[in-house]
């Protein structure tokens, strides 16, 4: 039995090298996440805030040139417990009192090949992933039954393709595909949107992960659909227990469905801790982005006034040239005299408020 | 009494799909019925909402507005003037004045182009004008999107979601528009992002008088913005009426349905009805199960509760949309 979480996350930064305008766009910017064994990390946050990046930094789909990882992804479970990152150091040059990556060596092929080493037994078996297309992510060529077989008989101890195919009409009928005898046998085109996202799920979870990312799994469908998709992920929460990291920009389906919340900004975590308290509308101890975001939702009383909704002013970070101090500060509201120069010159921590609750802002440092 | 700027009246738009080189063996080309005999008007700084899922056809009648494409029976009156009939040259003048919000914020912008010219393209098509003129232009329209100026000499890659949807806003009013077709203007963007939209469309609407039709799936923008709200299922309005009452007093099964599955509300045992996926595919029609009476029947919990009536499935006894007071229309024998 393994204790601690089943996935850490620590200063996690993932860059990309602009050619046009020879600087490092800096997608993800120092994360540290934790996941523990049988919950949902819920990562929420507007487009451009990184959160994709690091569900395919963990996934390592991000290419040689022109990404580059360094930090700590830590996997561990009963088969596995290792560093996903391990040796990336070396390919890099880093500004030792920043973090921050200053170049990259130039031998890229190496760098793949590291990846690929420790990554091949990971990918799939491991860590598997819900895509946010289901058509585009789906091999149009091949059934949906026969890529579920071949992902069992490549992922799992069971080789035998009859044994595979029984195994993938028992995951075809746990995500509510009705008569999967017959959808079995269906192309990815002869579905609907919403089936074609659950078949995807019961691909993902036909290999028995320890870790699951589902990287905005309601995003496109209607909303009829959407609710069900969000009721089927929230009862095989209940039924299969698989840890996942849930990323999405809708706040109702992080609510609904996850136990921890990470909320991203600019690259880093802004606020981490328990979805009740930091996706509730009363709770005291908030980030100012955070109770931005959660207004900016039409509620029962716009709607009723038709009044103007609680927009954010200006625009989501320009993660090329990172502005000094707080990321947040251009746009943030409430700001005070007292802490304007801290906010404007330095960037605070990600520090503890209560227990499991983190906030990275200056106004919560004198209290 | 406000004007009524636009008025639509038995519109229908049958695509057809053609049978193929083997259509003696596999029977003739078929009739798709994407808009089906849809009825409605917008007065002038009004809102209409239009609701429905995938497939439904909302899109479609946004597109034959602008006759983007022809129309297979039916009159669109725009200013008092059938619009349907016209040639195109006949029709340039209209197409100054109707404009759209196209979905897509990347294939409706050119990638190739900078933010000027996209503007002065707009601006130049329909008027002739000096440079002097066409600076002053852009930068009034800049102002009413409240984009900033330096954003001009960007190409449309390098602006955020946000910045394109304005852009977009920005061209439709170069030509002087006063109705704006909305084909989900704010599904591609952020909660915040799109709280701005919203609050940018709504001040266009009391600062230059436009009338929007706002087409979405997303319940509550549409709730928020619109004055009245259309729900259509299969190519047919199924419930019209104000915002409000839709929203709250709905009276068609299809509609309660559709407010009860929004997944903040989390009703459980109200989408229950709703997951019963076995009925026939969602919201397109289906070849195999041509649609005969009312076409939401197969899929209703009415008809289930009532013992299935053979009235809901009768051919000749279609339920027709029928006004049961205060603007409120229904398309429903059993309306709830």
């Amino acid at each position: 039995m393994i204790k601690g979480p089943v996935l850490t996350i620590e200063n996690l930064r993932t860059y990309f090298y602009s050619k046009s305008k020879q600087a490092f766009i800096r997608s993800v910017d120092g994360v540290n996440l934790e996941i523990d064994k049988g919950k949902t990390l819920g990562i929420v946050g507007e487009s451009g805030s990184g959160k994709s990046i690091t569900a395919m930094s963990v996934m390592g789909l991000i290419s040689a040139p022109p990404g580059v990882i360094i930090g700590k992804i830590r996997l561990s479970t009963e088969s596995i417990q290792k560093n996903l990152l391990q040796g990336l150091k070396d390919y890099v040059r880093i500004n030792m009192s920043t973090g921050r990556i200053m170049e990259i060596y130039k031998d890229n092929v190496g760098w793949q090949k590291n990846i690929d080493r420790i990554m091949y037994k990971i990918r799939g078996r491991e860590i598997s992933m819900i895509f946010q297309n289901p058509k585009i992510s789906m091999n149009p060529f091949i059934t949906i039954g026969s890529q579920i077989t071949e992902s069992i008989m490549l992922n799992t101890t069971i080789k035998n393709r009859s044994k595979a195919k029984e195994r993938a009409l028992y995951w075809l009928e746990q995500v509510k595909i009705d008569s999967p005898r017959l959808r079995y046998n269906n192309n990815p085109h002869g579905l609907s949107g919403g089936m074609c996202q659950r078949a995807m799920i019961a691909m993902a979870l036909s290999s028995e992960p320890s870790l699951l990312i589902a990287d905005e799994p309601t995003t496109g469908l209607d909303a009829t659909i959407q609710s069900k998709i969000v009721n089927l992920l929230a009862e095989l929460k209940s039924t299969v227990g698989v840890t996942t990291m849930l990323i999405s920009h809708d706040i109702n389906v992080i609510r609904e469905l996850s136990d921890q919340v990470a909320v991203m900004y600019g690259g880093t975590v802004l606020e981490h801790g328990p979805a009740k308290d930091v996706l509730s509308a009363g709770y005291e101890y908030k980030h100012p982005y955070t109770a931005a975001l959660l207004a900016s939702i039409p509620n029962e009383q716009h709607i009723r006034e038709k009044g103007y909704l609680q927009a954010i002013k200006g625009d989501v970070l320009d993660t090329i040239n990172i502005p000094g101090g707080c990321r947040f500060h251009d746009r943030c509201e409430m700001i005070t005299n007292k802490i304007k120069e801290r906010c404007e010159n330095h960037e605070p921590d990600l520090k503890d408020i209560s227990a499991n609750h983190k906030v990275r802002c200056w106004l919560y440092y004198d209290s | 009494m406000a004007k009524t700027i636009l008025e639509v009246e038995n519109l229908k738009k049958y695509y057809i799909q053609p049978g193929g080189i083997f259509t003696p063996f596999k029977g003739a080309k078929r009739i798709i019925p994407a808009v089906d005999d849809v009825s409605f008007y917008i007065k002038e700084n009004e809102t209409m909402g239009l609701v429905g899922e995938t497939g439904c056809g909302k899109t479609t009648i946004g597109r034959t507005l602008l006759k983007l494409t022809p129309v297979t029976a039916g009159r669109i009156i725009f200013d008092e003037k059938d619009i349907t009939q016209l040639t195109p040259h006949e029709f340039l003048p209209f197409r100054r004045q109707v404009q759209m919000i196209f979905q897509d914020l990347d294939a409706a912008l050119n990638p190739k182009m900078r933010i000027r010219s996209i503007l002065k393209e707009a601006l130049t098509v329909h008027h002739r004008l000096s440079d002097a003129e066409i600076n002053r232009e852009i930068g009034e329209l800049l102002e009413k999107v409240n984009l900033k100026k330096s954003k001009l000499s960007n190409f449309p890659g390098e602006l955020s979601g946000g910045e394109k949807r304005r852009v977009g806003i920005a061209r439709a009013l170069a030509v002087g528009a006063r109705f704006l077709v909305a084909d989900e203007p704010t599904s591609a963007l952020d909660v915040s992002i799109q709280a701005q939209v919203v609050n940018l469309l709504k001040d266009l609407q009391k600062n230059l008088g436009l009338s929007y039709l706002f087409i979405s799936h997303d319940l509550r923008i549409v709730e928020l913005i619109s004055h009245k709200v259309a729900v259509m299922y299969l190519g047919q309005i199924v419930e019209m009426g104000m915002a409000g009452r839709i929203a709250h007093e709905p009276r068609h099964p299809y509609t309660s349905i559709l407010w009860s599955s929004l997944v903040e509300k989390k009703s459980r045992e109200t989408t229950k009805v709703s997951t019963d996926s076995k009925k026939g595919t969602w919201g397109v029609f289906d070849f195999e199960r041509p649609h005969t009476g009312c076409r939401f029947a197969p899929r209703c919990p009415v008809y289930e509760a009532k013992g299935k009536p053979s009235i809901c499935n009768e051919p000749s006894k279609a339920p027709q949309l029928q006004d049961i007071g205060d603007a409120h229309k229904v398309r429903c024998h059993f309306p709830l």
